[in-house]
């Protein structure tokens, strides 16, 4: 069953912290996320060697889980996360899946029976719904694909996540050809009418389970727009264009919330600041401390309002201070230990606008994810809840609105590429019909004709 | 909310995109490279505007007072591409509009065939792909249309390429040049045994590489290897074949910047 968002979880942006979030949520042993603290989430991939047997899969995570717990006692750390990205021979032989959280989470209750701490482990099931040329979203892998799910829940993970895919092959096309339409289209409807199906399944896998169906991220295409915008001196893709794939993106992830899903949303979900204004749920978010990963133009903005500090991913491998797993979590839990400090302080606040002030001004995505500007995004999305089509394309203009205010305010600085690729997104969106329904016929045709590689039947339609 | 003033900022973070951005506009830019003939201006002007119907209609105008269209996609084709091209590399334009433009040009090229039976002088052929696990395809994908919008016949094999498949194209399209894309650590090895699978057979030709998860480092570890790290610098390294030949040592003493 799936209930839209027509109205938001908080009464005005400045309610949103770092910390807290309005639905706190219980996960694993003794953790409750978003209730008053933030928890480090530490995110890692075996090396590749390890891929090549179960047996030596195996080993690896519990190499990097003992690792990652025991340098979390070391220092002292009161709470962790463990977040498992399923490298696809765990999501397509769904046991080694199951295998690999029960060997995860046999250390982490030896560790909580020892020392307390309070910890979690989260699965995220690699999105495996694709032939080489095609996506495959409804086909025999999603048998699978929901197993992976099932096992993981069965065998020890406490909390499910994907990265999902739907809508991708439009919009890889659209986003390339500055295709306004396409990339509504692919992330705003396609997406979100896959989000619905997924979600809804994974929320009983996980109701059946007892364990969380934590959330989504628009990873494969609002994150792939950002990759493809780069750095400030880079020439693939506006930065501005990148914000509005951004701001629908939000719009998508939302869905899982709406089918069943409680939160913490994905780490890498950019969009996560948007998606809590409207429903209140706790939200995982990653910056300066995934450089290990890839690089962004927000390190410190994306803390604003987290509940999961987390590192995105880290190859496991040594270092000179221990191990990646070490290394990159202990630098997560003192950056939490200085949250928790804000927040024990009553300066939480404060902190929360330092924060987001040191990036806010640095690129236009960061600027519209500034908490509140964020916030006014999340409005234009539940204005029209009802309407995946609408909400998306409410935000998108809500987008370019926030940023053409932030350039008439003199603050925001950009290049006369950047103002015209946003005069043009904005153009051609205020130029779309208002009626969902049309618009779907319309890019139906368009795009069966455009992207060889797209096939309604994927969704259903 | 907090808030910084506005003179403040400044020493917060420097918009070096914005202290440097040219003065020219990209059209007045443009407007200075594209060819001064009265029948090949309206064409390239087109191309760079990515409008595919204008691009014919200009074909038509000058295959009307007598040009040949086989001439004509390097005449006037080419040049425009070109002009969109170096705009690119300059930084003036960003990649959308090459994609577009490139697109234009594909479909001129088209035209011009079916209006001749003449065959085109063909630049040479490079086969791209991305590795054998590996699906991520935008880079590779940019990399195709950059090296089309050149002039070079790709052989695109898409993503997550069997070793042997990239073999066979290879034996079969004899490029000037192989590319491969991998954007995980996990599948980049596969370069590794498509060069040693290309050197057993006894075909030694560049092989391009980059991506995501690709370093220099890596790719020197084997005897074909060059890495390239933009997509702009498989043209470059194509082009460097084409002028002064295969040498895998000289394209990595060019090429290789680490
Ligand atoms: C977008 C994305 C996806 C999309 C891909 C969409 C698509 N159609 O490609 C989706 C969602 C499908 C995806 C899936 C997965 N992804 Co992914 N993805 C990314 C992301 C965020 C951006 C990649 C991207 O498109 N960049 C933009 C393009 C333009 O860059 P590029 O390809 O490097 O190309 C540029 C240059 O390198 C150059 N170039 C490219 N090729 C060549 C060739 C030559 C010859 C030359 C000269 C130049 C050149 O040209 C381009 C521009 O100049 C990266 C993050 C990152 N840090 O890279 C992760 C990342 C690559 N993904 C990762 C992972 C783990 C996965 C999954 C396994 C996740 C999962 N658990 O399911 C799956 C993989 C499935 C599979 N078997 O491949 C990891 C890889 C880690 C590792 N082991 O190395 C990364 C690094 C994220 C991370 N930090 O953990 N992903």
């Amino acid at each position: 069953m799936v209930k839209k968002y027509t109205s938001m979880a908080y009464a005005k942006a400045d309610d949103m912290l770092f910390g807290n979030s309005k639905y706190p949520v219980k996960a694993g042993l003794g953790l409750e996320i978003g209730a008053g603290y933030t928890t480090p989430e530490l995110n890692y991939a075996p090396r590749p060697q390890a891929g090549k047997s179960k047996d030596k899969l195996i080993k690896e995570y519990e190499r990097i889980t003992t690792d990652a717990m025991a340098r979390m006692v070391q220092i002292g750390a009161p709470s962790i996360v463990l977040e498992t990205e399923h490298v696809e021979q765990m999501s397509n032989n769904p046991d080694w899946g199951g295998a690999v959280a029960h060997a995860q989470k046999t250390i982490m209750e030896e560790y909580h029976d020892e020392y307390g701490i309070k910890c979690a482990l989260r699965h995220t099931i690699g999105d495996i719904r694709e032939d080489r040329d095609y996506l495959q979203l409804r086909g025999d892998k999603y048998t699978t694909f929901m197993e992976a799910f099932e096992q993981c829940a069965q065998n020890g993970a406490d909390m499910l996540s994907v990265e999902s895919m739907g809508g991708k092959e439009v919009f890889d096309y659209s986003i390339l050809r500055n295709d306004t339409a396409g990339i509504l289209f692919g992330i705003g409807v396609l997406g979100s009418m896959d989000m619905e199906m997924i979600w809804s399944d994974i929320a009983d896998i996980a109701k059946k389970n007892g364990v969380v169906a934590a959330g989504d991220t628009d990873c494969a295409q609002a994150n792939t727009a950002m990759f493809i915008a780069g750095g400030l001196l880079d020439k693939n893709l506006a930065h501005t264009t990148a914000i509005v794939a951004r701001a629908i993106s939000a719009s998508r992830s939302l869905c899982a919330y709406e089918a069943g899903a409680t939160g913490p949303g994905k780490d890498c979900g950019y969009e996560n600041t948007i998606i809590k204004s409207i429903s209140g749920v706790p939200i995982a978010q990653e910056g300066k401390t995934s450089t290990c990963a890839h690089s962004d133009v927000m390190g410190n903005l994306t803390m604003q309002c987290c509940d999961l500090w987390s590192n995105e991913s880290v190859e496991y491998h040594g270092e000179f201070g221990g191990t990646t797993v070490q290394c990159w979590s202990e630098t997560l839990a003192y950056d939490c230990s200085m949250m928790n400090t804000a927040l024990k302080l009553g300066k939480g606040k404060d902190l929360r606008d330092i924060l987001t002030l040191s990036d806010k001004y640095r690129d236009p995505q960061g600027y519209v994810l500034a908490y509140d500007n964020a916030y006014k995004v999340g409005q234009a999305i539940a204005k029209d809840g009802n309407n995946n089509y609408l909400r998306s394309k409410n935000a998108a203009i809500e987008c370019c609105n926030i940023v053409e205010e932030g350039i008439n305010s003199g603050k925001l600085r950009l290049t006369r590429f950047e103002t015209n690729a946003l005069a043009k997104v904005k153009a051609d969106l205020v130029a779309l019909t208002d009626d969902a329904d049309k618009f779907m016929s319309e890019s139906l045709t368009k795009y069966k004709q455009e992207v060889a590689v797209f096939r309604p039947e994927n969704y259903g339609l | 909310m907090l808030d910084l003033k506005l003179e403040d900022i400044d020493g917060i973070l420097v918009r070096y995109n914005v202290a440097l951005e040219k003065e020219m506009t990209p059209d007045e830019a443009a407007e200075e490279l594209y060819p001064k003939d009265e029948l090949i201006y309206p064409i390239a002007k087109s191309i760079y505007e990515g409008e595919e119907e204008d691009v014919v209609d200009g074909l038509k105008a000058a295959i009307a007072a007598g040009k040949k269209p086989i001439d004509l996609i390097n005449d006037a084709l080419m040049i425009g591409m070109g002009v969109v091209s170096k705009l690119y590399d300059d930084g003036i334009i960003f990649l959308p509009n090459v994609m577009m433009s490139a697109d234009a040009m594909l479909n001129g090229i088209e035209f011009c065939k079916s209006q001749t039976t003449e065959v085109p002088e063909p630049k040479g052929t490079v086969v791209c792909h991305v590795a054998e696990g590996d699906v991520h395809d935008i880079g590779k994908n940019i990399v195709a249309a950059l090296l089309r919008a050149a002039g070079y016949d790709v052989t695109d094999l898409g993503r997550d390429v069997p070793v042997d498949e990239v073999i066979e194209a290879v034996v079969k399209d004899k490029p000037i040049l192989l590319t491969g894309t991998a954007l995980m650590t996990t599948t980049m090895y596969a370069f590794k045994e498509i060069n040693d699978k290309l050197l057993e057979k006894g075909l030694k030709l560049p092989f391009a590489c980059g991506g995501g998860a690709v370093n220099q480092d890596f790719v020197a570890q084997y005897d074909l290897g060059v890495y390239g790290e933009e997509a702009s610098d498989a043209v470059k390294i194509a082009d460097a074949i084409l002028a002064s030949g295969n040498d895998i040592e000289k394209l990595r003493a060019e090429f290789h910047k680490h």
